[in-house]
């Protein structure tokens, strides 16, 4: 447990000395938050309300994705398979701890570490410049355990995702079919409020919605409750499932694993 | 120079074609994520019954000619994308050594069949918007097509190029790009008028990339836009894209005079 929690601690370290990266990114995500701000406020144009979503809560919404997007609910990331590929894997592989949660762990620095930093910063600009608005302080306890549920199912699903590399070395598409539905059905590019009711369906039994609708919800305040125990349910079923499906499919690899030489 | 390139391109391909359970998953994967980008487009409209006066087919226009732009630029310039890895390993010393010039070369070394796939989805997209609009064809309104479309096509592929030459300096490629290249793009899906006036004119004026959609589109459709904006601004996309490429040429010269080895 301990070597766990070294591991993290340094890729939180190692985060942070990229400082033109986090920057350069801040950057991105407030540019993209202006720009889907405007496209929004055009929609509703005078409209004050849709779907029970006011336009400040659409605009907090934009927001808060954008600030929570370290913990992976537009993209999926491809450097695991890039490892598998070139056979850097080999030599985490060799060292006497669980594959899985030594990856996981340094997962969990490297994302806490954007989340504190970026997300803090680039939701504050929301603020100021869209006047998106700060969560009731008794929504911030749900809202927390949600986004760490979400941390814990992003990371699995990446590693699912990833470990296609072990089986097709070029995985590239695989990877990309990942990206698409974390993004579209996890309520990134649309909020699931506004998506036609056979949609939303799916994305209510899909994983996705776990990752960025669900703490964002709770943010929002829209899940209190009973509401919010089931959400928080929902999301505890897909981090014990995902995480041993991911336990599992590596245990499979190890059997297949070739590395290649060079 | 041509039957190089077309040589060059051709190995490409059949490289890509000879895995072929990759290439198949990479196209399904990639055709994939063009069809979720339109359907949150129309998911979005739809609810909202349009945008600032424009419905699911006008902001198709916009739309398809924004993704056949691009993805003919990702389709000629990727080659750029790779400029990280040729940096970071040394590639592009021995690259500075063959007989030919370092554009060429770097321009060359990638060439992805697959995203055809946004070109003909773009095509497919823009296909439907005429069909359902009623424009009166005549042929100024037939040649602004060709004319934006290949505009569009510089303009992306100018940026890609100069994404690439940034890391000269930095030697990682910044994220910052990004709001260039697919933000210019989804960008320049939506009728330009609804953002603010600086963001209008960064991207008119200084990164042209609004004119691969928008104001073909006002020239098609007959519309006036609400901030003045002349719809004959149209057929100064070729300019603009010249312009744009000239710039950005200039500045790829620059980062490789100023290129220093990382040493592996």
């Amino acid at each position: 447990m301990q070597v766990y929690l070294m591991v993290a601690r340094q890729a939180f370290r190692r985060s942070a000395t990229y400082r033109a990266a986090y920057i350069s990114g801040m950057i991105t995500n407030t540019f993209f938050g202006a720009m889907l701000c405007y496209v929004f406020l055009a929609v509703y144009g005078s409209r004050s309300s849709m779907a029970d979503y006011s336009v400040n809560d659409t605009i907090t919404y934009l927001w808060v994705a954008q600030a929570m997007i370290s913990i992976g609910g537009a993209w999926v990331t491809a450097d695991l398979s890039r490892a598998i590929r070139s056979g850097d894997v080999a030599v985490e592989l060799m060292r006497p701890w669980n594959y899985y949660f030594f990856w996981l762990s340094q997962q969990l620095g490297e994302r806490a570490f954007n989340l504190i930093l970026r997300g803090i910063i680039t939701y504050s600009l929301g603020v100021m410049l869209f006047a998106a608005r700060l969560p009731a302080l008794a929504d911030l306890p749900g809202f927390l355990v949600a986004l760490a549920f979400a941390v814990l199912i992003s990371t699995a699903l990446n590693f699912l995702w990833n470990a296609s590399a072990f089986w097709f070395l070029d995985n590239q598409g695989v990877v990309t079919i990942g990206s698409v539905l974390t993004m579209f059905f996890s309520g990134f590019l649309v909020p699931l409020a506004f998506f036609p009711p056979w949609l939303a369906t799916i994305a209510q039994i899909l994983p996705f919605r776990a990752i960025t609708s669900i703490p964002i919800e709770a943010f929002l305040g829209k899940l209190r409750g009973a509401e919010l125990l089931l959400a928080l349910g929902v999301q505890l079923f897909w981090v014990v499932l995902l995480t041993l499906a991911a336990l599992l499919l590596m245990r499979r690899a190890m059997h297949k694993l070739i590395i290649q030489g060079g | 120079m041509v039957s190089l390139y077309l040589r060059m391109i051709g190995a490409r391909v059949r490289a890509q074609l000879q895995y072929r359970v990759s290439f198949l998953l990479d196209l399904f994967g990639f055709m994939l994520l063009t069809w979720i980008e339109f359907a949150s487009l129309v998911v979005l409209l739809n609810r909202f019954e349009g945008i600032a006066g424009w419905h699911v087919p006008e902001v198709a226009i916009l739309y398809g000619f924004s993704s056949i732009a691009f993805g003919l630029a990702e389709m000629f310039g990727r080659g750029f994308e790779r400029i990280e890895e040729l940096i970071q390993r040394g590639g592009f010393d021995s690259l500075l050594t063959r007989p030919l010039g370092s554009f060429f070369q770097v321009l060359t070394s990638e060439f992805q069949l697959r995203r055809l796939g946004r070109v003909l989805q773009g095509s497919l997209i823009l296909g439907y918007a005429f069909a359902n609009l009623p424009i009166t064809w005549n042929p100024a309104r037939l040649l602004i097509i060709p004319v934006t479309i290949l505009s569009g096509g510089v303009i992306f592929t100018t940026l890609l190029m100069i994404g690439a030459t940034i890391t000269f300096w930095t030697i990682r490629t910044p994220e910052v790009i990004n709001i260039f290249t697919s933000g210019g793009y989804q960008l320049s899906s939506y009728p330009l008028h609804i953002f603010q006036e600086w963001m209008r004119n960064l991207f008119l004026m200084i990164i042209p990339v609004a004119f691969s959609s928008y104001p073909a589109a006002l020239f098609l459709l007959g519309r006036q836009d609400p901030h003045g904006l002349p719809s004959a601004l149209a057929w100064f996309a070729p300019l603009a894209a010249v312009l744009f490429f000239g710039a950005g040429y200039l500045f790829w010269r620059i980062g490789v005079s100023k290129y220093t080895s990382t040493g592996t």
